[in-house]
């Protein structure tokens, strides 16, 4: 395998949790609402999944377990936010810190516990490509699903009903009420499945990335990916672009390093993040202003009051 | 003392959390036959494998030996913004023995010691004692010049990677070390470095690794706490790592050359009962492999022949018959530090901010 196949074959597993991550809140914010808790969610995918899968035995177990845990996370924030009209806000930060801490109350047990990590799947023939192949077609299950999940998400927000359906409600939730469509139950949808998303990124990292458990392990990827939807305006394709761009340059600036380019690491760890705001900037220059960002985003909607 | 200054201090209370916080308000002297109350302030959190999990292991040796004239309070995973906080706390919860257990800690242990004389404080890897502050810490780099003669045998590619956390002396000293010990068997050994700006990040470690291994290391040194990079070794397959602050054997068993295992239990134990017999006095402790403060676990994966070699060079680190900073040195530029014959005093290396010659890695 030459180096810069090593490279991108990293920056592709680097990724992949966020993109995942981000994949899933996209559809959350699509349908208006704004789950800051994507970090607590993850977390405790991450600490369910590896309890589970130790517990068990069972690495599908352990990922069954982690997308359940998300979710559960999700519809305790769907609760507060769809059911009682809290603020959204408010109530994804206090979801972080409480995933955070329990979390650590889950996972206390398996501090410490060694197990093999889920291994890559080759898939026959198409591996075989010269450079795409161990590129693309050799790696863990977690990295097809995040394609399936780019391509799926795309499809369903752009040509189904349903999209259209889910779409509207973040536009406008108040017309979409009116022409008769159940807006909270089609929210409460859209935050499970953000939910099951980061459970399963957080079962990546847990499982596949770094199998072990250890409190704090998702590192902020949960906050990156709520960065990588603003910086996709929500887009499900641009999310895959932003999460391997921000993959890409933290990959990149460790080669950079161990190559010995005489730049000061404290500069080439920012990297990934100026890069970011720089790209963020440029769009909204290009766009001249106007975010692309759903109209409803963030308001609570209660029905025929 | 103010409401919000109060409320504040709740705040460091909730912290604490799930640690029991024992004894009402600190008495000036203690009392007759009371126990001791000694506090744990910890970088990150207890099962890290490794800095802070060893620390933990000494609080909890401590408690073994001394059994009920000491009782331990610990707070884990503080962020050195929120030290001062925990710190005080602490001191109001009664504590009069704090052992602050991370260099980011020294300099506000250092500003917060004398607002509280009657407590006596204990920086890990710290620089300067004060009349109730004393440091410890061991010499880790005599592990590191053993690794770096084992990684220089071991190696087929003669390119160590190392995946350091930030650029203090510590870590500077320890790559540099790993040098020399490599050179000492091999002096075309070259190494490479990676800076990850985190002691436990397992993610950003292994990524770090990673790349190191793609580049065509074979042999990663680790200067941050988590198991990640050695796991990554031995997924790999013919990549050999080391273990830091504890036996990461499990984590690889066929990877794992050997760790550095730190014990402070022996040391918390022996100052907290000085403290109890009054005669603790702000001392600078840094101790070697012959003191006990850290062992090397079993060496694995290396034929008899390894592990005589490197057996041979630990006993004479620990007899202190070889000196892994004795003269020459010259700095990468070409400038000598001290000549042959001649050796770095314990402040030196303390304060050492540069490579070595022969070491093409640019200091960030």
């Amino acid at each position: 395998m030459t180096l810069l196949e090593a490279i991108l074959l990293t920056i592709i597993t680097a990724s992949t949790p966020l993109l995942i991550a981000a994949i899933g809140e996209l559809v959350v914010e699509r349908a208006g609402v704004l789950n800051l808790g994507v970090e607590g969610m993850m977390i405790m995918g991450a600490a369910a999944g590896i309890a589970a899968a130790i517990t068990t035995g069972n690495s599908g177990l352990g990922v069954l377990a982690a997308v359940l845990a998300g979710m559960a996370l999700a519809a305790v924030f769907a609760f507060l936010t769809l059911g009682l009209a809290t603020n959204q806000v408010a109530a994804g930060l206090a979801l972080s810190i409480f995933g955070l801490g329990l979390s650590g109350v889950v996972g206390a047990p398996f501090v410490g516990v060694q197990r093999a990590g889920i291994g890559k799947i080759e898939i026959p023939f198409l591996s075989e490509i010269p450079f795409l192949g161990p590129v693309l077609f050799a790696q863990d299950p977690f990295v097809y699903a995040s394609f399936a999940l780019v391509v799926g998400v795309s499809w369903f927000l752009w040509r189904s009903r349903a999209g259209l359906v889910l779409r509207a409600c973040g536009e406008n939730h108040a017309s979409a009420h009116a022409l008769g469509y159940p807006v909270l139950r089609i929210r409460l949808y859209a935050v499970l499945f953000g939910g099951a998303c980061a459970g399963l990124a957080g079962a990546y990292l847990s499982l596949a990335y770094t199998p072990f458990w250890t409190s704090g392990m998702t590192g902020g990827r949960g906050w990156i990916a709520l960065a990588i939807v603003v910086f996709a305006s929500w887009l499900p394709w641009r999310a895959a672009i932003g999460a391997y761009l921000f993959g890409g340059i933290t990959i990149l600036q460790l080669h950079a390093q161990g190559a010995g380019v005489p730049l000061p690491s404290q500069l080439l760890s920012a990297l990934p993040y100026l890069i970011t705001i720089l790209v963020l900037v440029l769009i909204m220059r290009l766009r001249r202003g106007g975010a692309a960002a759903p109209a409803a985003l963030g308001t609570p909607f209660v029905p025929d009051r | 003392m103010t409401l919000s200054r109060r409320s504040l201090m709740a705040g460091a209370g909730a912290l604490a959390g799930a640690t029991a916080l024992n004894g009402p308000a600190a008495t000036p002297a203690l009392a007759q036959g009371a126990p001791l109350n000694v506090g744990f302030i910890l970088i990150g959190p207890v099962g890290d494998f490794g800095w802070s999990t060893m620390h933990d292991q000494g609080r909890r040796r401590m408690l073994e030996v001394l059994g009920n004239r000491v009782t331990a309070t610990q707070v884990e995973s503080v962020a050195p913004p929120d030290f001062d906080r925990v710190a005080t706390q602490l001191v109001r919860t009664g504590a009069r023995l704090i052992f602050t257990t991370s260099f980011s800690y020294f300099a506000p242990t250092q500003r917060i010691a004398p607002q509280h004389p009657n407590v006596m404080w204990e920086s890990a890897t710290g620089t300067a004692t004060g009349p109730n502050l004393a440091i410890y810490n061991a010499r880790f780099y005599e592990g590191r010049y053993v690794q770096g003669v084992i990684a220089a045998r071991k190696s087929r590619s003669k390119t160590i990677g190392y995946v350091a956390s930030f650029p203090v002396p510590e870590v500077i000293h320890a790559i540099n070390t790993v040098m020399r010990g490599a050179w000492s068997v091999d002096p075309q050994m070259r190494i490479r470095v990676v800076w990850v700006n985190a002691w436990f990040n397992p993610g950003r470690e292994a990524d770090a690794a990673r790349a190191l291994m793609d580049q065509g290391c074979d042999v990663i040194c680790q200067h941050t706490d988590s198991p990640a990079p050695l796991q990554l070794a031995e997924q790999r397959g013919n990549v050999f790592g080391f273990g830091q602050a504890s036996d990461m054997t499990r984590f690889a068993p066929r990877a794992h050359l050997t760790s550095s295992v730190n014990n402070w239990g022996d040391y918390y134990a022996e100052r907290a009962r000085l403290l109890l017999e009054g005669n603790w006095r702000p001392a600078d402790t840094w101790g070697g492999l012959g003191s006990g403060m850290f062992r090397l676990a079993p060496f694995t994966n290396m034929t008899p022949e390894e592990v005589s070699e490197a057996t041979r060079i630990r006993d004479a680190l620990a007899a202190g018959t070889l000196h892994p900073f004795d003269g020459p040195i010259f700095r990468q530029d070409g400038t000598q530090v001290i000549a042959a014959g001649q050796r770095l005093t314990d402040d030196q290396i303390r304060a050492m901010n540069y490579f070595y010659q022969g070491i093409d890695v640019a200091m960030p």
